[in-house]
């Protein structure tokens, strides 16, 4: 878990390969490891791994903030929703402590402890005898149904935190909505965290039931030039997402937009927590794909190629609205129009926008079943997501979407040192009940 | 039943079983009384598998819909709770116990038999017409069945790892209620497997108390809670309500004990030293 006064990159990501590593790349590195003579020690066979100098990079467990959220996204992203199997406030506490110890072992990294091989082995194997971090973020969240009466924390839930409510253009699937906790997995490659969420499942089979999950990834770019910009990864869309983000490197700005504040209207043990806004959003990519790409621009309010405005150069560059009352250069119902009005008042609404694509195989008519893992970060849910979606509500960009799951929750606060666990503040506040 | 331990070597076939199959320590010798124990456990729900099967696949012929219908669920738990053994014959295993969705061409796969081809046309259907053939093969499987498992030495591997693999049927197919889709019977399955896995537990309990009490105080618990849980269920005929009446509750609760069961049990075979 990083603290947001400290460098957000990786503990070893001096040597700047930071884009180069983006791991989905696991094939496009092993790719160019082929093209780059200088790389190409020998011929390379079949079945052999490709390669990454990028296993070793790891993010600090212990912050004021869970890791996973200013944190810039790697390539690979799982989000899985638990129900919680804990009878009881003291079991709720080992389930805690033991999540604690996990996450800590997966985001180290370390030999998997060998045992007599009569037993089933401790550790799937999937990363070899000995765990490498690869990035590893592992980010635990809560829904609002585990502040009922089971655990006796029902005074200590977040103000806003609610069971999400459907929008009207969503067709929620109950099985892919809600649950009482979430884990954000996030890393350079999908086996590492389908390696972390597997060590989770095998060592708490009484403690948490997965109930939906969803993996999802971020197209990875070659790296820029000092001088260049950076620019936001695209999504199945193919626009670039995410321009209008706050800057996650502002401490002061993510203070103010994604952590809840000690001594705000929630609960004091809140406090350096966030809300996590999760939706599971089909495109209709086959539709999409067959529309002029003038419409496409008009319907997002962005340059497709660019991502600029349309009174910019850079994706970077903010529209001017005043400019343009009527909507004759970006729609007034355009999507980046609806999300960030760009007023005064509507910087209160402001989100750190989190998202992967996903791709879940084919729809029963042969249509691709692929889109957005949403995932969003502000510190007040009914300011924040809410408010902006529902000003999204009956855009033109809803003929091409479809949500159908996801859920909201709350991001519990960094665990501090050894000392501390996940979810200690939230256990003592529900004791003292004075939260 | 009582017999010496020669002569329950020489009557189960363990003098032939490979000397790898047991640990080298003396306690081998320990696992000889819980598995011939086994055998004969195994060897009576066989019986009453057979006898249930006449009468089931019987009434199939006369006609009788709501006998046979009756006589589904009791007869399959027989099967449900020795599968550990059965599984050991896969093209019996296929005939007798095969669901819909092992079959590419679904119901009207021309091997698709057994027991859930004739739910499929009790429940669904609501017909005995046409099943003879399918009644006859069935009975005959479980002759089949009956005649193998009787001529079989028991690998001591396969007895033990028995009760995990119960386990991971009832947290695979049976809390999902997928296995008895049409007949929604699923509970009487779910115990049949539940009592084979405890079965199994008590029978080689005492070797696993000396090397590791909290183990067997850990299962135990968890076997009781299961228990506690389907019990309300149970109906006055001795029966189980249909699954779709468990409680979303219940389901949620027996998904924690049923899953720590399987994790704990899997480690039961190297616990008593077997490879």
């Amino acid at each position: 878990m990083s603290d947001s006064k400290n460098s957000n990159t990786p503990v070893d990501a001096q040597r700047r390969r930071v884009l180069m590593g983006m791991g989905a790349a696991g094939v496009a590195l092993a790719g160019s490891a082929l093209s780059c003579p200088a790389m190409a020690a020998g011929e390379a066979q079949v079945a052999e791994a490709p390669k990454s100098d990028k296993t070793q990079d790891r993010h600090d467990y212990h912050g004021m903030h869970q890791s996973g959220i200013v944190t810039p996204r790697p390539a690979a992203g799982m989000m899985v929703a638990f129900d919680v199997l804990a009878a009881d406030h003291k079991d709720l506490e080992r389930l805690f402590k033991l999540l604690d110890q996990r996450i800590k072992f997966l985001m180290t990294g370390g030999e998997v402890q060998e045992i007599d091989p009569k037993l089933p082995p401790v550790d799937s194997g999937i990363l070899g005898p000995v765990v490498t971090p690869d990035n590893l973020t592992i980010t635990v969240s809560v829904g609002a149904s585990l502040f009922d009466e089971r655990f006796g924390l029902e005074h200590a839930k977040p103000k806003h935190l609610i069971q999400m409510v459907g929008f009207p253009n969503d067709a929620l699937e109950p099985a892919l909505c809600h649950g009482d906790l979430t884990l954000q997995f996030c890393s350079n490659t999908p086996d590492t965290n389908i390696h972390a969420l597997r060590d989770i499942v095998k060592n708490m089979p009484d403690l948490l039931l997965v109930r939906w999950k969803q993996e999802g990834t971020v197209p990875a770019q070659a790296p820029k030039k000092p001088s260049e910009p950076a620019e936001s990864a695209r999504n199945f869309l193919g626009f670039r997402d995410g321009s209008a983000n706050p800057d996650s490197n502002d401490n002061k700005a993510m203070d103010a937009i994604v952590w809840v504040q000690p001594g705000s209207e929630e609960p004091a043990w809140a406090a350096n927590g966030s809300y996590q806004a999760v939706r599971l959003i089909r495109n209709f990519v086959e539709r999409w794909d067959r529309t002029p790409l003038q419409e496409q621009e008009s319907i997002f309010g962005r340059k497709k190629i660019t991502g600029a405005p349309f009174d910019g150069t850079t994706e970077h560059d903010v529209p001017d609205y005043h400019k343009d009352p009527e909507g004759k250069l970006t729609r007034l119902d355009s999507h980046i129009r609806l999300a960030n009005p760009r007023t005064p008042e509507s910087q209160a609404n402001l989100i750190l926008r989190r998202p992967f694509n996903y791709s879940n195989g084919v729809n029963k008519n042969g249509q691709l079943d692929m889109g957005l893992l949403f995932i969003c970060y502000q510190a007040n849910l009914e300011k924040g997501f809410i408010t902006v979606q529902t000003r999204l509500n009956g855009e033109p960009l809803e003929e091409y979407l479809k949500p159908m799951g996801g859920g909201y929750f709350f991001t519990l606060p960094g665990v501090k040192n050894d000392q501390d666990f996940i979810g200690r503040s939230l256990l003592q506040a529900s004791k003292t009940k004075n939260a | 039943m009582k017999k010496s331990p020669l002569a329950l070597l020489l009557s189960l076939g363990l003098l032939h079983a490979p000397v790898s199959a047991f640990a080298a320590d003396n306690s081998a010798l320990d696992l000889v009384q819980p598995i011939s124990d086994y055998k004969i456990y195994v060897t009576d729900e066989l019986d009453k598998l057979g006898t249930q099967t006449q009468a089931f696949t019987d009434a199939i012929k006369k006609g009788d819909l709501e006998a046979a219908k009756k006589l589904y669920a009791p007869t399959r738990v027989h099967y449900e709770s020795i599968e550990p053994i059965a599984e050991l014959f896969s093209d019996l295993d296929a005939s007798i116990d095969s669901r819909v969705d092992d079959h590419e061409k679904g119901v009207t796969a021309e091997d698709f038999t057994g027991f859930h081809r004739l739910e499929y046309s009790l429940y669904s259907e609501k017909t005995t017409k046409g099943l003879e053939a399918l009644a006859d093969k069935l009975n005959n499987d479980v002759k089949d069945l009956q005649t193998r498992v009787a001529g079989l030495t028991f690998p001591p591997e396969k007895v033990v790892g028995g009760a995990a693999a119960l386990m991971e049927e009832v947290a695979a197919t049976k809390v999902s209620g997928e296995e008895d889709r049409y007949s929604h019977t699923d509970l009487y399955d779910f115990q049949g497997n539940v009592d084979g896995a405890k079965k199994i537990f008590e029978l080689f309990k005492p070797q696993v108390q000396k090397k590791d009490a909290a183990f067997v105080t850990k299962v135990e618990k968890n076997f009781g809670t299961v228990d506690k849980i389907l019990a309300k269920y149970k109906t006055k005929d001795g029966g189980y309500e249909t699954y779709d009446k468990v409680k979303d509750a219940d389901r949620k609760a027996l998904i924690g004990p049923v899953n720590t069961l399987a994790e704990d049990l899997s480690t039961l075979r190297g616990k008593l030293g077997l490879n």
